[in-house]
């Protein structure tokens, strides 16, 4: 594997953030402390600059709570309360909501591209969707649901599909429209029909769209499970754990989980990526300007 | 396709569509006071009216579809809202959906009227202090950030992609500990806004400004024209449309990010507080209410940043 010429800059950058993040976090967390060396709280410290690395509701936590925080919220691996088994929770309903949304978004992009009455009449209300809450709906989704017995994964699920479906509409019906006007002209002399076309060149056309729109939409997709958590009751999901560690205000917590779910979302996206590669190799080899909205990564260095 | 319409196929349309709708208003009328689900008969009835008014409509679609005025152009998507709302109605009252489960249509607008007010005031704190101002900070950081990253080849390296990483990260996942870290009030809220908007403002700004034709750079050069021309009078104009589609991008963001925000604490006002509290006394009227508030305010949002692109950006091959 060739070493990125990124290598070297990013972890100067990383470098530089890990070293400013000690004097920022004295600088947070000081004032605080000090406050509550003044009210006289018992602490087991006794200057402010001694305390602010053990304050129980941190500004910025120390690296050694951080690390602490993690061993407590990891281990026992299987535990019902421990991070891994909520982020399997998480992963499984998004990728189920991923699954729908695809569902979803290639019957609304078949739709938009066979029949422009089809577009008029609801591409506003796909495109309002998204400027629409639709986080606030989640919690009457999950009522709604739970009266017809639906309970569990599977709302969530449905939740990040709602999300997620946008992206991959918008995504797979560009692809759809980006074959040459001069190869379906091809497909015309040759007769082809209208399945035709669209099996030998609009669904090969629509690939490198298809995965960019599936990046994105993995992220929102994982939103939309984390939010749903969050807003309904669940007893499993990193968005529940968020939940109740915010009601006990356990601040700690909080941010390993924040940094847990970060991790789980590069995962996700890398997952996809992954696929990518293994589905596409003729991408890897072929020139990089095959997918004009080549996914940022590839696309940053090429001008 | 060509602007002549087959006559019958043009009655057709309208009369399905009529047809659809008054079965359907029909219903709604005979069965406003009535306590008891409908009957088999009347349900297939709404069926019927259903499948009427979808039909009609895609018929009616087909003579829109190279109106230019965009007005008239948006009646299609106006009747299928139409017609969403009707059936619902029908549906609801057929089946007698007790209101704490779904409200009527009706009764949510009859609703949103009551409370407008209180509901007024909860915007004003969440689209103009929260997302607004977030929104403001985030795009104006991520425009200059954009700008450093594509003048500095290090910065590029070691900054961006960071930026494309942190594109994959479930932002819903600060908000718990910004509002911790920084406290309950509005501010809390616009920094989970400026921060979910950051990200794809760099990524799309900075694409605009590198993804430049290298005959125009050529030209720029040999016009003897320095950084800052090259910027004023090539990259930023060439990155506007990318800069647009980020701004578009960032209205449902905000709105989104601000209203996340409220779940996990409030000083009593906004509509993600509205609405949690309303949906856990189950007062589901006022949370559709507050939903119907915040989509209108975020469709005139982002129809305003769409407005501002043509203006600014008509030249571009997209709109012609």
């Amino acid at each position: 594997m060739r070493i990125s010429p990124n290598l070297v800059p990013m972890l100067v950058v990383a470098l530089v953030v890990l070293a400013l993040y000690w004097p920022l976090m004295y600088l947070a967390n000081i004032p605080v402390a000090q406050r509550a060396l003044d009210t006289g709280a018992a602490l087991p410290c006794e200057t402010a600059f001694e305390c602010a690395t053990q304050l129980r509701s941190p500004v910025l936590p120390s690296p050694q709570q951080l690390w602490n925080g993690f061993g407590n919220l990891m281990f026992p691996l299987n535990s019902p309360n421990a991070i891994p088994i909520n982020a399997a929770v998480t992963a499984f309903e998004t990728v189920v909501g991923l699954l729908l949304a695809a569902v979803v978004g290639f019957f609304f992009a078949i739709g938009m591209v066979a029949s422009r009455a089809f577009e008029r009449a609801l591409l506003p209300w796909i495109v309002a969707s998204q400027t629409v809450p639709i986080i606030a709906i989640a919690p009457m989704l999950v009522v709604l649901l739970g009266q017809y017995g639906v309970q569990g994964w599977l709302p969530k699920a449905i939740i990040a599909a709602y999300i997620a479906f946008f992206p991959i509409t918008i995504g797979v019906a560009k692809g759809l429209k980006s074959p040459d006007p001069m190869a379906l002209d091809l497909m015309k002399t040759y007769n082809a029909s209208h399945w035709q076309t669209y099996l030998k060149l609009r669904f090969p056309a629509s690939v490198p769209y298809l995965f960019t729109a599936f990046k994105v939409a993995m992220t929102a997709a994982l939103i939309g499970a984390i939010v749903a958590e969050i807003s309904t009751i669940s007893f499993q999901g990193i968005g529940k754990m968020l939940a109740e560690n915010s009601r006990a205000s356990d601040v700690v917590a909080m941010w390993v989980i924040m940094l847990s779910s970060a991790v789980l979302g590069i995962l996700l996206v890398a997952l996809v990526n992954w696929l990518e590669r293994l589905l596409t190799p003729w991408r890897r080899t072929g020139p990089v300007a095959a997918g004009p909205s080549r996914p940022a990564r590839e696309g940053v260095h090429s001008a | 396709m060509s602007g002549l319409y087959r006559p019958s196929s043009y009655w057709t349309g309208w009369l399905l569509l009529g047809l659809g709708f008054g079965l359907l208003l029909w219903f709604i009328v005979a069965w406003w006071d009535q306590s008891e689900p409908a009957s088999s008969t009347q349900k297939l009835l709404i069926g019927l009216g259903f499948l009427g008014v979808v039909w009609g409509i895609a018929r009616v679609a087909q003579q829109f579809v190279d109106t230019p005025n965009p007005v008239i152009g948006f009646t299609p998507a106006a009747l299928t809202l139409l017609a969403l709302m009707v059936t619902a109605e029908a549906l609801l009252r057929a089946y007698q959906v007790p209101p704490g489960l779904i409200p009527t249509p009706s009764r949510v607008l009859s609703t949103l009227l009551e409370v407008r007010d209180v509901l007024l005031q909860d915007a004003f704190q969440t689209v103009v202090l929260e997302a607004l101002v977030g929104y403001l900070i985030g795009c104006s950081l991520g425009l200059i950030t954009a700008l450093l990253v594509s003048r500095y080849v290090f910065l590029e390296r070691g900054l961006l992609p960071y930026a494309t990483i942190f594109s994959s990260i479930p932002i819903v996942a600060l908000a718990p500990v910004l509002v911790k870290m920084i406290g309950i009030d509005w501010p809390s809220k616009a920094v989970i806004v400026a921060v979910t908007v950051f990200f794809p403002m760099v990524v799309n700004t900075f694409r605009g400004l590198t993804e430049v034709s290298p005959l125009s750079l050529d030209l720029m050069r040999s016009y003897a024209a320095g950084e800052v021309q090259q910027y004023r009078w090539l990259r930023l104009p060439n990155a506007l449309p990318f800069i647009f589609n980020a701004l578009k991008l960032g209205t449902t963001l905000a709105m989104i990010g601000a209203i996340v925000g409220e779940f996990f604490g409030a000083n009593g006002q906004g509509l993600g507080f509205r609405i949690q509290i309303e949906a856990g006394r189950f007062g589901f009227d006022i949370v559709w209410s507050a939903i119907i508030v915040a989509s209108v305010i975020g469709i005139a949002w982002y129809g305003l940043v769409a407005w501002l692109e043509r203006r600014l950006t008509g030249w571009h091959v997209s709109f012609r």
